[in-house]
């Protein structure tokens, strides 16, 4: 497995279950299981949290620069192309 | 030219269909590992629950009408490696096969369960349908079954089971059913309904290991033994991409295969599509792997377009969902409220509750839309259903509406059709939509 593939399957585990935990606090539910061993423990309560502070564009260049599909030419949207059509 | 193929699922079929329709001069070849293609594997669970009568109605086309049309499909022959410098691949059996163009469709796998026991009897991986046959008699005689985490696939197996009056034990890590999709709330009436066929459902807790002598006896879990002869596994879609990898074709970090919007792969005149690529969601740019058997086919199209010189696009993926569980119906659209949290998106939410017909008509059935948007740009990035009827036609509708930016302001204001039998008075989705914009 490589470094970015690691990185994507741990950070997108915990972040859902940090999530998760989050919303069922919310309504009341019962969440993930706590965090037990020392590798839950780092991604939950260190990663997860320092995530969620950066801002959206420091977390989104970070996306971007890995690499992937993301970074080959696709089609942008076009949202101004609606007029009407005649 | 020379198209060769590797899979026969809808990636792959799609692909040498397209290519055909492309270059109709070209000699187009699949190679597939199995005895068939061209069947709805997505289909299985409904004929093991009975409520399809035969797997031979999943069949869409028969092996004559592949040779009819051309397409020369070599059935249960394995493709060993790729030399992409050299244009050639080895097959078992075949040898040396040259290419001008290659299109990639292997596919995807269950993830493995990663506990001890995974070799013994009794362990179902719902995918391949003579497999299917086999196991739909070992259902005859199964009196107890282990579900080991609830995918899609798993979620139908549950229901499935039950109608084959089969005891049955859902083991899951998470707080929910489908926790990395859907929201709780949107899937409660699924859990409530499987409440409700018995089913023993254990949230929260982890398979450890399948022990048995040869063949399944019981399942360890954190929590405790479950006596069982049967575990479905229903565990994540990885791709199946070790060819691609040994063949030096760049993988991104979901492992699927990296791709442009033609379907291109690093590799010159090396395409590939479905299950074994990522591809960019629209809303966060961030690559998606394990999508729909619609989306393999759509892939499969462009690859086979783009392989035989033509000229077609994909497009970035906002993933439109469905499915049957227990009596009900889920569905959604590119993010839930679990997703967007995940990722760390601002957002809003907005629900209705409604009905999908006349209240007075028969067969009237409840529903709930729940909506998620951008409270800067006001656009739509996101939506869960739940409900007993209509829920594909709107989970397709969402997708379109969050691909082409339409704002809540919009869909609040958006006329619906009005039918006693087929529609009621009040569109949900503009009543969610409401609901979202006087939060905003």
């Amino acid at each position: 497995m490589s470094f970015t593939h690691w990185l994507r399957s741990n950070s997108e585990h915990y972040l859902l279950q940090d999530s998760q935990a989050r919303i069922a606090k919310a309504q009341g539910l019962d969440g993930p299981r706590a965090p037990k061993s020392l590798k839950d423990r780092f991604w939950r309560q260190i990663f997860a949290p320092v995530y969620r502070l950066l801002p959206w564009s420091v977390r989104k260049r970070t996306i971007q620069a890995i690499p992937g599909s993301h970074r080959q030419d696709w089609p942008e949207p076009n949202y101004e192309s609606r007029k009407p059509a005649i | 030219m020379k198209i060769v193929v590797v899979g026969g699922g809808a990636a792959g079929l799609g692909a040498a269909g397209a290519a055909q329709g492309a270059s109709p001069d070209a000699e187009v070849v699949v190679y597939t590992e199995f005895e068939d293609v061209a069947y709805s594997p997505c289909g299985i669970p409904f004929v093991h629950g009975k409520d399809i009568e035969s797997f031979d109605n999943l069949f869409l086309a028969t092996k004559e009408q592949y040779v009819e049309s051309g397409i020369d499909v070599h059935y249960e022959t394995t493709v060993e490696s790729i030399d992409t410098g050299a244009k050639t691949i080895q097959v078992a059996g075949e040898g040396t096969v040259t290419y001008d163009r290659l299109i990639i469709a292997t596919g995807w796998l269950y993830a493995d369960p990663g506990v001890p026991g995974g070799d013994l009897g009794g362990l179902y991986r719902v995918k391949d349908i003579r497999r299917a046959m086999e196991w739909d008699k070992v259902l005859d005689q199964t009196k107890k079954a282990v579900i080991v985490e609830s995918g899609f696939i798993a979620m139908e197996m549950t229901t499935a089971l039950r109608h084959r009056d089969i005891e049955v034990t859902l083991v899951d890590p998470g707080p929910w059913p489908m926790s990395d999709v859907a929201d709780p709330e949107i899937v409660e009436p699924v859990r409530k309904s499987w409440e409700e066929l018995n089913v023993d459902m254990q949230w929260g807790n982890k398979v450890t290991a399948f022990r048995g002598s040869g063949s399944l006896t019981h399942v360890e879990t954190e929590q405790g033994d479950v006596e069982a002869d049967l575990a479905i596994i229903g565990t994540h879609k990885v791709p199946n991409n070790p060819l691609a990898k040994d063949a030096g074709i760049k993988l991104g970090s979901t492992g699927g295969i990296i791709v442009d919007a033609h379907m291109q792969t690093s590799a010159p005149d090396v395409f590939a599509a479905g299950d074994c690529t990522e591809i960019p969601h629209g809303v966060s740019n961030v690559p998606l792997q394990g999508l729909s058997g619609s989306h393999a086919y759509a892939q499969g199209k462009t690859a086979g377009v783009n392989a035989g010189g033509g000229e077609r696009q994909y497009r970035p993926v906002y993933v439109p969902w469905g499915m049957l569980a227990g009596e009900w119906m889920l569905g959604g659209v590119s993010f839930g409220e679990t997703t967007a949290s995940a990722l760390g998106l601002e957002f809003v939410t907005g629900t209705a509750n409604g009905i999908t017909r006349a209240r007075y008509y028969p067969g009237v059935k409840p529903i709930t839309v729940k909506l998620l948007a951008d409270p800067k740009s006001r656009r739509l990035i996101g939506a869960q259903m739940v409900g007993g009827e209509g829920i594909k036609e709107r989970a397709d509708f969402l997708s379109m509406m969050t691909r082409t930016g339409i704002t809540v302001d919009e869909i609040a204001t958006m006329e619906n059709v009005y039918s006693p039998a087929i529609g009621a008075l009040n569109e949900p989705i503009a009543v969610a939509a409401q609901n979202l914009v006087s939060k905003l």
